[in-house]
């Protein structure tokens, strides 16, 4: 394994001692994958990358790299390269001395002639698209440019570990969408380890091989893209990633991991739970928006509400429906063109499959 | 849409900032004119143009003395004003240490007193310690004082710059001396520049401090200020437009360096 965060814990001079910005996190981090921290700002999550990278220092709690323990290893001191988000490019040095600065350092004397630089900067600099631009100056560059150029400089000193601090969050959608393609190849391309920070869900989603959701300082829950979409473990990571209904409820009973919710207007919903709670606990039915299945009502129906309000997304209709009895809206995705005609105001049923119910009490 | 105000187009501005710069520069010319005016008084007629009073400021050896000691004085200013505003600004924008808020507001107190009572002090405390006056002296006083300027324009460059390019440097395996020398100078160099003009000028012509501090030797303000109690010759004038034009000089191109290089520093 590549690295690993053993409860690491990191409070701010002057912030309240008892939630401390990075609160027990301890991750492992296979070598070679590609990891995504995400969660809401002022989360933890790029407290915790600079502490990777060297720029922070954790209160308690150790790193290790490849077994090494590095927790307070200076920065300069560890073979991790870091992505700012502002890219940090030396603005006084071309592209060219600014992809060039690690090999020119007093670590490196000796070990690279002049020539070879000039041949490393003009790889790097092929790698990331930008032939010929090694003389101008970072001024000169547009946004993508320039994180192309921090992206040259950071993998020619061929760092172990890369780490990304939202670097696309300055990039217009476009852009954005090209340039995770990009660092998803350059992921595939080069077998490096890749930690990436992030508070837009699609991106991690997109990217990554884990994603480990923060909140408060905590790591909710650390998995692959698809569990973290599916099997959320806490109401919060459910809302975060992706559009999740919550309807809240008290439960009825809680058998291997299957449980079952009565809501407050008597309906019963079943789901599996990540963990057997005892009855009588208040919980959460989740359940994804195009999980259900909408249509207008009928007898048989066992949930029914009104149509509230209708929006039409290109791929999918959106519906808010307000169930009967209840004070909660549900949001339900149908693709456009499929079912029956429905409008707002309309009564409609509502249906899902008991698999894609959550139970959550957290 | 409305308009924007084209500012130029108003007469009364127009006139006003007219009127500000002919108070400014009116005097200077006045002073320049009579420079060469053969007329032993300040004053009209004007008659005939002579280099005369010229000659009289280049034969006069205490003058040009003092202007040497001024330069040197004002030199050594830079250098202390320098030499301790870059660390002092260093520490106050990178690091915490106790009474940083105190110590922050008492670097500017010596430009904010008079230079009077600057002066006054240091007379009594360099006599206190028996420390004989001389030019040291007033480099001492002057250039102390105006550490401040070095303080406030690299601490407001440093706040600016902010820490991202330092800690990509020192993430690629820069040493502490490497980040500084390759990426922190090259930002505030400009700002340094600055401070050094600044500091160059306002030493040069420092009157106050000056008259209290110095030993047997003039700078040229003290110089031109005993000539002017004895008489008022056109020779001063001839001393002051030089000095103009020098300083006219340097200040053209001080601009033109810092322009160059605040281009590169733009990103």
């Amino acid at each position: 394994m590549a690295l690993e965060l053993v409860d690491l814990v990191k409070a701010f001079p002057g912030a309240d001692a008892a939630h401390p910005a990075v609160d027990r996190v301890s991750l492992t981090i296979e070598r070679g994958s590609f990891v995504s921290l995400i969660g809401s700002s002022g989360c933890g999550k790029t407290t915790t990358l600079r502490m990777i990278a060297g720029l922070e220092f954790p209160d308690r709690g150790r790193i290790l790299h490849e077994g090494r323990d590095v927790t307070l290893v200076p920065t300069s001191e560890r073979g991790m390269r870091m992505m700012f988000q502002d890219y940090a490019l030396f603005p006084h040095m071309t592209v060219g001395e600014n992809v060039a600065f690690g090999l020119r350092l007093r670590r490196q004397r000796g070990r690279h002639t002049a020539g070879e630089i000039d041949r490393l900067v003009d790889e790097q600099l092929e790698r990331v698209h930008l032939p010929g631009l090694r003389g101008r100056k970072p001024a000169e560059l547009s946004g993508g440019q320039r994180q192309r150029v921090a992206l040259a400089r950071a993998l020619i000193t061929d760092p172990e570990v890369l780490l990304f601090d939202e670097p696309l969050g300055a990039l217009d959608a476009g852009l954005r969408r090209a340039m995770q393609f990009e660092l998803k190849r350059l992921h595939a391309e080069l077998g490096k380890t890749f930690v990436y920070v992030t508070h837009d869900q699609h991106e991690a989603l997109a990217m990554s091989d884990r994603i480990a959701v923060m909140h408060a300082g905590r790591v909710l829950q650390y998995a692959t893209p698809e569990d973290i979409y599916f099997t959320p473990r806490t109401r919060y990571v459910a809302r975060f990633v992706g559009s999740a209904n919550l309807l809240d409820g008290v439960l009825v009973d809680a058998d291997r991991r299957v449980g079952r919710v009565r809501l407050p207007n008597g309906s019963v919903i079943e789901g599996s739970a990540p963990e057997d709670a005892p009855a009588g606990t208040r919980v959460a039915a989740v359940i994804r928006a195009d999980r259900i299945e909408i249509r207008p009502a009928g007898s048989t129906d066992a949930v029914r509400g009104t149509v509230q309000e209708r929006l039409f997304l290109g791929t999918h209709d959106e519906f808010l429906v307000r169930l009967d009895g209840l004070d909660a809206d549900v949001s339900v995705h149908r693709p456009t063109g499929t079912g029956g005609a429905i409008s707002v105001g309309d009564p409609v049923g509502l249906a899902w499959q008991p698999e894609n119910v959550r139970v959550l009490s957290e | 849409m409305q308009r924007p105000v084209e500012y130029g187009r108003q007469g009364w501005l127009r006139v006003s900032a007219l009127v500000v710069l002919g108070f400014l520069y009116v005097p200077i010319l006045t002073m320049v004119v009579f420079s060469f005016n053969e007329n032993p008084v300040i004053g009209l007629p004007l008659r005939g143009p002579t280099l005369d009073w010229y000659r009289a400021f280049i034969d006069n050896e205490d003058v040009l003395e003092s202007i040497v000691n001024g330069a040197m004085v004002a030199a050594g200013c830079v250098c202390l004003g320098v030499g301790f505003g870059l660390p002092a600004a260093i520490a106050l924008d990178r690091h915490e240490f106790p009474g940083k808020a105190f110590f922050r507001r008492v670097v500017l107190l010596p430009i904010v007193l008079p230079g009077v009572i600057t002066g006054v002090a240091l007379l009594n405390f360099l006599v206190l310690v028996s420390i004989p006056l001389s030019l040291w002296t007033i480099v001492l006083g002057v250039g102390t004082a105006l550490i401040c300027i070095t303080v406030t324009e690299v601490f407001a460059r440093l706040q600016q710059l902010g820490r991202s390019q330092e800690e990509a440097a020192e993430n690629l395996g820069a040493t502490p001396a490497e980040v500084f020398f390759r990426v922190t100078l090259p930002n505030i160099s400009t700002a340094l520049w600055g401070s050094a003009l600044i500091t160059y000028a306002i030493a040069f012509d420092e009157l106050a401090v000056t008259y209290l501090l110095t030993g047997r030797d003039n700078t040229l303000p003290m110089a031109l200020w005993s000539m002017l109690r004895r008489e008022a010759t056109p020779e001063i004038n001839a001393i002051a437009t030089t000095v103009f034009a020098a300083s006219a000089v340097v200040l053209v191109a001080g601009l033109w360096l810092s322009r160059g290089r605040g281009e590169q520093v733009q990103s």
